[in-house]
């Protein structure tokens, strides 16, 4: 470079700095690390971009080094790459324990990054294992106990799900559809206009509850996404085989379960409080064959059941876990069933709700009496299921629905 | 005396006289998509009033049912045209960080390197949890008359799952850890909207077009194959994100051409806070310094790597004013300088 072109150059960047408007926080910035006045202009007339002085000053670096830097005329300041040396585990490789399943998030719990603790202190968003920022600002989580809500299979669950995702759009056959009686297409409508509402419901109330869980629980909260994207497509594969067959759409489902749901005051009181539902849907879809009326419906119904066991395993460990942990709050969950329990006997009196049921498991309307006697057994399986699954989850209810009881002969 | 086991009342059957507009969706190309079944009186175009007792679009409104609490009334609050596209899309795309990354391919990397790629993936997976918390936030607010908008959300939550385990796997898979918490990235902005556009405009718009910006230079980033893959990957579902984010600030503007000045207020406070604002403000030295070690090649390099790092600002800003022009909020003469000084001009 000539002589005339290095003055050029050092006047073209000087007219450029005259015209950067630098921001008040840099500039309050700087006099926080003690920059004299007009060493940000001066930096800028050397030719420094604004960002290579915002990078300094959120560097650290202070107003002596800044001004000795730019006296000595150096490109960039070295920073001290401080982060390299904080004193988190070191030395880490994770290995697939299963090459089928690839590299889990459960083998990456080794070493200090297992530990999940029992009450997880940090407020901020921090990953489990990493060195804390000394003062951060509170993220306004409010769980922050792994008695709570944590059950170890919560780890392998999250992989199982990602395995074993579906499309519902291609997974299904919808080319094979046949039209059906009209009854009893109407009945399949019903039911999954039904089905769609809760799932989505579901999937909404849960995402709501996700900003509630501290970073310390990581593992579950990946587990809670599969199962928001799971009822999700539940949601959408009910609707769509109300829309493909020449039926549509029917009543909306009954809120009063739902509405229970959303009265939780706490995390724990939701979980129990969906136990119910949960074990119930599960035992529904499981006998889908029964009340599918072609193969697709086998299809969706089993995949759906495939998807609900998922929760279902969840839902008895963490309730297991939770009365290991605190066995003072034992009593305290028949209230939860007590409620809920209530709620879906009202839901299975509704009209819309069986109705649709028994034509389905008769074969028609005109077949009500028998498809009454087997929706009965239907029932009856469900709240033996129910049962079963609380007990394991050690927890015997001492109150059981009465109605419940009698379909049980209890 | 001995218990009536029977629950259900006498026969009603009412509900059978509710169908008036038989629905029969057919497979397109793509199988039976929400596209195919969006028609009639079940489309979005015939959307009625919202009620608040999720009701799905298209179902009879039961009489006595519960309301839920508050959430959107209005479509254009919360809609974004190509909703249901993405979501397909975002079903069809779901990819396995366990299976689909070839982690057995890396190979030890030299410590300045790791470390790098480390404190990287450590602010990584700390914004991508974030990222899956804001939209569930959001999804009680939705009604279930937009309720493809909602599944998008659920697909979005579902993939930043996918990116907060992959980000921790790459940081322990390969001889390195967790590194320092990227606190001062400004996430919880996000957190704190009040409003669901407010929310996606900072977090779909500005977040996740930096992140995707950083992710599609991937290729300069990543130092191995499998991180390579793992950017690619990650920019493919963030550019869905992006996309419902463009879209729905694009719906709100063509339908209440008011609230412009409003966004613009959002966005003033968001790219006042440092030079970027949100979790794609890069200038978090932990953040700043390991992308220039990585985009250099090494400690050594730095200086190389700043000018890499310069030209991802500057590709980032560029990219982001674009988006917001596609969207219709034109911002170029509003950034403020620590943005400007990298806006190409038109």
């Amino acid at each position: 470079m000539s002589t005339s072109e290095a003055l050029a150059a050092a006047q073209a960047a000087r007219d450029a700095a005259a015209n950067i408007e630098i921001p008040q926080e840099a500039r309050d910035r700087a006099r926080e690390l003690a920059w004299e006045d007009g060493l940000i202009e001066l930096a800028l007339q050397q030719g420094h971009s604004l960002a290579e002085v915002w990078q300094a000053l959120r560097g650290n670096i202070d107003g002596a080094t800044a001004k000795q830097f730019l006296a000595g005329g150096g490109s960039i300041a070295r920073p001290d790459f401080w982060w390299m040396k904080v004193p988190t585990e070191w030395g880490i490789k994770a290995r697939a324990s299963d090459p089928e399943m690839g590299l889990t998030i459960g083998d990456l719990n080794i070493g200090t990054y297992g530990d999940i603790p029992d009450v997880w202190y940090n407020r901020s968003e921090i990953a489990r294992g990493s060195f804390p920022t000394p003062t951060v600002e509170d993220m306004g989580y409010t769980i922050y106990d792994k008695a709570l809500i944590w059950a170890d299979c919560c780890v392998p669950l999250y992989e199982v799900a990602i395995r074993d995702r579906w499309v519902s759009s291609t997974d299904l056959r919808w080319n094979s559809l046949e039209p059906l009686p009209d009854d009893i297409e109407k009945a399949v409508c019903q039911l999954m206009t039904e089905q769609s509402e809760r799932a989505y419901y579901q999937g909404a109330l849960l995402s709501g509850w996700l900003p509630e869980i501290s970073y310390g629980y990581l593992e579950l909260k990946l587990f809670l996404s599969t199962v928001i994207y799971d009822v999700a497509r539940h949601a959408e594969a009910f609707r769509k085989r109300a829309l493909s067959n020449g039926g549509g759409l029917g009543l909306q489902a009954p809120t009063d379960y739902n509405r229970v749901l959303q009265e939780c005051r706490t995390f724990p009181e939701l979980l129990a409080t969906m136990f119910v539902q949960d074990s119930m849907l599960l035992t529904l879809f499981k006998n889908g064959d029964k009340i599918a009326q072609n193969q697709l419906e086998r299809d969706m119904y089993a995949l759906c059941a495939r998807d609900r066991q998922r929760i279902m395993d969840y839902q008895i460990e963490r309730m297991k876990h939770f009365l290991w942990k605190l066995p003072d709050r034992r009593d305290e969950q028949n209230l939860y069933f007590g409620k809920a329990e209530a709620r879906m006997v009202k839901e299975w009196g509704d009209s819309v709700v069986w109705e649709p049921l028994a034509i389905l498991l008769g074969g028609g309307k005109d077949r009500m009496d028998s498809g009454k006697a087997k929706l009965q057994g239907l029932r009856k399986q469900q709240v033996q299921d129910y049962v079963a699954n609380l007990e394991k989850a050690t927890f015997f209810r001492s109150n059981l629905n009465a109605r419940f009881k009698d379909l049980i002969g209890g | 005396m001995a218990a009536n086991p029977t629950i259900e009342p006498g026969l009603d059957l009412s509900w059978l006289n509710l169908y008036d507009e038989p629905a029969t969706a057919t497979p397109g190309k793509k199988g039976l998509t929400l596209k195919e079944i969006n028609a009639g009186r079940y489309s979005d175009a015939a959307r009625g009033g919202g009620d608040m007792t999720y009701r799905m679009r298209g179902a009879v409104a039961r009489p006595g049912a519960h309301r839920f609490g508050p959430n959107y009334m209005s479509k254009s609050d919360v809609w974004s045209e190509n909703c249901i596209m993405l979501y397909e899309e975002a079903t069809q795309r779901q990819w396995a960080s366990a299976r689909d990354i070839p982690w057995d391919t890396l190979q030890p990397l030299p410590d300045e390197i790791e470390r790098a790629m480390c404190q990287l993936c450590t602010m990584l997976t700390e914004v991508e949890f974030i990222a899956g918390d804001v939209p569930g936030q959001w999804l009680p607010f939705i009604s279930a008359q937009d309720f493809e908008a909602g599944l998008f959300l659920m697909s979005q939550i579902m993939d930043e799952a996918r990116h907060t385990d992959v980000f921790r796997k790459r940081a322990l898979v390969n001889g390195g850890g967790l590194l320092a918490q990227g606190a001062g990235l400004g996430l919880r902005t996000l957190l704190e909207a009040r409003d669901f556009t407010e929310m996606s405009v900072l977090m779909h718009v500005q977040a996740e077009g930096f992140v995707q910006s950083m992710f599609r230079m991937g290729e300069l980033i990543g130092q191995t194959e499998a991180d390579k893959r793992i950017f690619r990957m990650s920019a493919q579902d963030e550019s869905r994100h992006l996309a419902f984010g463009v879209m729905h600030l694009k719906y709100v503007l063509d339908t209440d051409p008011d609230r412009a000045e409003e966004i613009h207020h959002y966005l003033d406070k968001a790219e006042g806070d440092a030079s970027g604002g949100g979790s794609g403000d890069v200038t978090f030295p932990p953040v700043f310094e390991s992308l220039c070690i990585l985009l250099g090649g090494g400690v050594e390099k730095f200086d190389e790597g700043v000018q890499k790092f310069l030209l991802l600002r500057k590709r980032q800003i560029n990219e982001y004013a674009h988006r917001l022009d596609v969207a219709g909020l034109n911002r170029r003469n509003r950034f403020g300088p620590l943005m400007a000084q990298f806006v190409d001009p038109v």
